[in-house]
């Protein structure tokens, strides 16, 4: 069982476009007793990215405002993050997505999403990290 | 034959005259012709004139000379023979103009010259038989006519004149009674001449017709068919030794049997009817089949009997000529000829009937037939091959066709083809295809060309039938089908859209909705919970139902060529894990099958439902055997290939059995949608292909499906 205050350090960026469902998301980030960074747009995710010093997760929706997609997004968390675990969430869970999704080593999760299957997501890919093998920023 | 009259004239007292003169009587003593002549110059030397001599004319040699004399020596002889162009003579010249003369003989001697020729004042028999006026006896008696050959023949009997002069010795000037004695005594002389010369004539004839009837008569016993002569009365005048070996007993066989009598009186009998029956018949039909027997071998004879009118010389019929033929080998043969060419009909007429029937094939097949011989030349070709190949009636004709280059390099082709086949290919049926130009559509169009060879009774090709199937025109309507099947696919799929853009919109109010509703549940009192437990399991369903719909959406509409083997283990494998945490066995036997056409994500929803179905109804794990296979539909034509997914789960309540395709219905209660199956057959049927189900409650479900194989 990892403990609440390692918990505490680990930090999940949310991306998604539509509020109400990125507010839900966050919530249901933190009552897992993480730390959450939701964001609407691309343009704030990536600036986000840009200042973060921590990540330890990317849950990225497909379809953002006009500008980028998600894997536009996850693109350019995995360019400053290199190891830093992405979750693509999606509506559209087209082949070509998921075969692109599967190129980047990145799972997709369909909307409407299955929360104790996210939540399982979630807890799996944050409890495999420890604190020490958290994503800084390369420089 | 004919029985000589008296014949009585109104001209008689002419003759009743009695004649006292003795030299007159002399004359009528004479028998014969060249009588007269010695007798006359007898009783002119009687009268009293020294000497008397008769000249003839020798009409063969063209020559008068003396043919009597009296006290005439050579020389006088002599002088009084001469040519009868020699009308400078005065013997001649008397002679050509028939009026007596005093002319001059040798040794200053003169002579009364009193030329006589064949005259008489009446007709002959002949003429006045034939009723002809140009009887040279009263054409000489009436004028002097010209002493040529060609003038003295009658007309009428074709009897040739004599021509003569009567001399004798006159004293010089001086006046002799006597003269008009002789002249009288001469014209006497030459009437008797006249009518001897006649009879002669006659005797001649006669003679003449006795060696032309025994001739006649030889020709006729010589005869091997029966030669028989009627009279009017059908009477029986002659008849030649071949007849009379059916109409006479032989008289040297004095006991002739009975039956020989009896033949010869049946065969009169039977004669005598052909002969009634032929007499009244018309000219055109004269002839008659008669069957006689013959008297002395007993057997029976077919003879043709033939008749001809003998015709007398009045033209009236007289009689009857027939001539019978032995026409029993004839019409032995005949009938054998009948007989044969009967049957020669019938084998033609069954001939026509066959080629009629396959002419109405060929016409029928509604394909292009060509029909060539062993040397690989086309010799029948139905009106489509012509269309096709231009009209082939000879050699010669198909440089006629050289205006359309097409066709000739359609016959290029085909010959080429058929060469190849019929002298090269050692098989009796090929099939191969072939593309040419088709007039009527002015396209190429590949033909599927099917021949078979015709081999005759030692194995060496006689015929080779060709029929060329319209392949486009096939391949045009199998598009067709495609094309319809995937407009189906396609309009599947944008009833697929339409849930799927509708589901999307749903999709984020509802991720919302469904998330809050979970964060909630800490915040629910007692008294809450129930409504909460409400809005938790309604929100779930409706989240499950959007997913069915956008998995409709989420699956791309191409329409590939794809296998199904592959689809299925891809399936397969992405449930593995859950069927294996549920204790599920998975059993695959999948055949070598051919690809599908149509589009791979929807199959593998079809899949995937599927199998998520099985997996439901077996909670207390089970087995799940999924097999594939090909097989051919009972007409032989199409090929389908089946899916059969079988489990050894809950089953399927047999009251719902029937609507489980139907939209919303499920077995799993609150957790299913409904919508699944009901997919399953929406793609299924776009696809062409059949779903069936086959359940048993509490031992397990097959789902069969049959999808067709389009080429």
């Amino acid at each position: 069982m990892i403990m609440d205050v390692e918990k505490q350090n680990r930090t999940v960026l949310v991306v998604d476009d539509e509020p109400s469902v990125l507010f839900t998301y966050k919530l249901l980030v933190e009552r897992e007793g993480y730390k959450a960074i939701a964001v609407e747009t691309s343009k704030k995710a990536m600036d986000v990215l840009h200042s973060a010093q921590r990540l330890d997760l990317l849950l990225c929706d497909l379809s953002l405002e006009e500008k980028h997609n998600g894997f536009e997004v996850i693109e350019f968390a995995l360019s400053r993050f290199k190891q830093l675990p992405c979750v693509l969430l999606s509506g559209y869970a087209t082949n070509h997505i998921v075969e692109r999704a599967k190129g980047l080593n990145v799972p997709v999760l369909h909307k409407p999403i299955d929360i104790e299957e996210f939540l399982k997501t979630v807890t799996t890919i944050l409890g495999a990290d420890d604190g020490d093998k958290a994503q800084t920023k390369e420089h | 034959m004919a029985t000589p009259q008296i014949r009585i004239s109104p001209m008689g007292e002419a003759f009743s005259k009695p004649l006292q003169d003795r030299p007159a009587l002399r004359l009528l003593s004479a028998e014969q012709s060249d009588e007269i002549f010695p007798i006359l110059i007898e009783e002119l030397v009687g009268l009293g004139f020294s000497r008397a001599l008769a000249v003839l004319v020798d009409f063969e040699a063209g020559i008068a000379r003396p043919v009597a004399a009296l006290n005439c020596s050579k020389s006088i002889k002599e002088h009084f023979t001469a040519p009868l162009w020699a009308a400078e003579k005065p013997l001649i010249a008397a002679m050509r103009n028939g009026q007596p003369a005093v002319i001059d003989g040798p040794r200053n001697e003169r002579f009364f010259c009193c030329p006589i020729i064949y005259s008489n004042e009446r007709l002959c028999w002949e003429a006045d038989r034939e009723h002809r006026a140009d009887c040279l006896a009263i054409m000489n008696s009436r004028q002097a006519r010209s002493l040529d050959l060609q003038q003295q023949v009658c007309a009428v009997c074709n009897m040739r004149a004599y021509s003569a002069a009567v001399l004798v010795a006159v004293e010089r000037n001086k006046v002799d009674s006597r003269i008009g004695k002789a002249a009288a005594l001469t014209l006497l002389a030459n009437r008797y001449l006249s009518r001897l010369f006649k009879v002669e004539h006659y005797y001649n004839r006669m003679r003449d017709m006795e060696i032309n009837i025994a001739q006649r008569d030889t020709v006729m016993m010589s005869m091997a068919d029966p030669v028989i002569l009627t009279d009017a009365q059908l009477r029986v005048i002659t008849q030649n030794r071949a007849a009379e070996r059916f109409f006479k007993l032989p008289s040297e066989q004095e006991s002739a049997t009975q039956g020989a009598i009896r033949a010869v009186e049946l065969n009169n009998l039977l004669f005598s009817a052909t002969l009634s029956s032929l007499s009244v018949a018309g000219r055109e039909d004269n002839s008659r089949d008669i069957t006689l027997v013959d008297v002395e071998e007993g057997r029976e004879v077919l003879f043709e009997a033939v008749c001809a009118p003998t015709i007398d010389t009045d033209g009236l019929r007289s009689g009857l000529v027939t001539v019978m033929r032995n026409v029993t080998d004839l019409r032995r043969a005949d009938v054998e000829v009948r007989t044969n060419l009967e049957k020669l009909r019938n084998a033609e007429e069954v001939l026509r009937q066959d080629r009629d029937r396959l002419d109405l094939v060929i016409r029928n097949v509604g394909d292009p037939i060509i029909v060539a011989d062993h040397s690989a030349k086309m010799v029948l070709l139905d009106p489509l091959a012509q269309e096709l190949l231009g009209k082939r009636t000879d050699e010669n004709s198909s440089a006629a066709l050289a205006a359309e280059p097409k066709i000739i390099k359609n016959q290029a082709k085909i010959d080429a083809y058929l060469q190849g086949f019929i002298f090269f290919s050692t098989t009796r049926n090929e099939t191969r295809s072939i593309t040419l130009y088709n007039p009527s559509v002015s396209a190429e169009v590949e033909y599927e060309v099917r021949s078979g060879k015709i081999l005759d009774s030692r194995g060496q090709v006689s015929y080779c039938v060709t029929v060329l199937r319209d392949f486009s025109a096939w391949k045009k309507l199998e598009q067709l089908k495609t094309e319809r099947h995937m407009l189906e696919i396609e309009k599947f799929s944008a009833t697929g859209r339409l849930a799927g853009t509708i589901a999307h919109e749903v999709n984020n109010p509802m991720e919302a909705i469904k998330n809050a509703i979970h964060l909630l549940d800490r915040h629910v009192d007692s008294e809450g919970k129930p409504l909460y437990d409400i809005l938790l399991k309604e929100t779930q369903r409706v989240a499950s139902i959007v997913r069915q719909m956008l998995g409709l959406y989420r699956h791309g509409e191409n329409v590939v060529s794809f296998e199904l083997n592959a689809v299925i283990e891809d399936t397969l494998a992405l449930f593995n894990r859950q069927l294996s945490t549920r204790g599920v066995t998975i059993k695959r036997q999948l055949q070598n099958i051919p690809a599908v056409l149509g589009s791979a994500d929807q199959m593998r929803q079809v899949v995937s439902n599927l199998v998520v179905n099985a997996s439901d109804s077996m909670d207390q794990g089970g087995m799940l055997v999924i097999r594939t296979r090909y097989y051919l539909s009972s007409d032989g034509l199409h090929g389908w290939v089946r899916i059969s997914i079988a489990d050894t789960g809950c089953g399927i309540n047999p009251q719902i059995e029937t609507s489980i395709f139907d939209p919303f219905v499920t077995t799993k209660g609150e957790k299913g949608t409904g919508l699944g199956l009901w997919i399953v057959k929406g793609i299924i049927e776009t696809h062409r292909g059949k779903i069936r189900v086959k359940s048993k409650l509490g031992r397990g479900t097959v789902f069969r499906i049959d999808l067709p194989v389009i080429r």
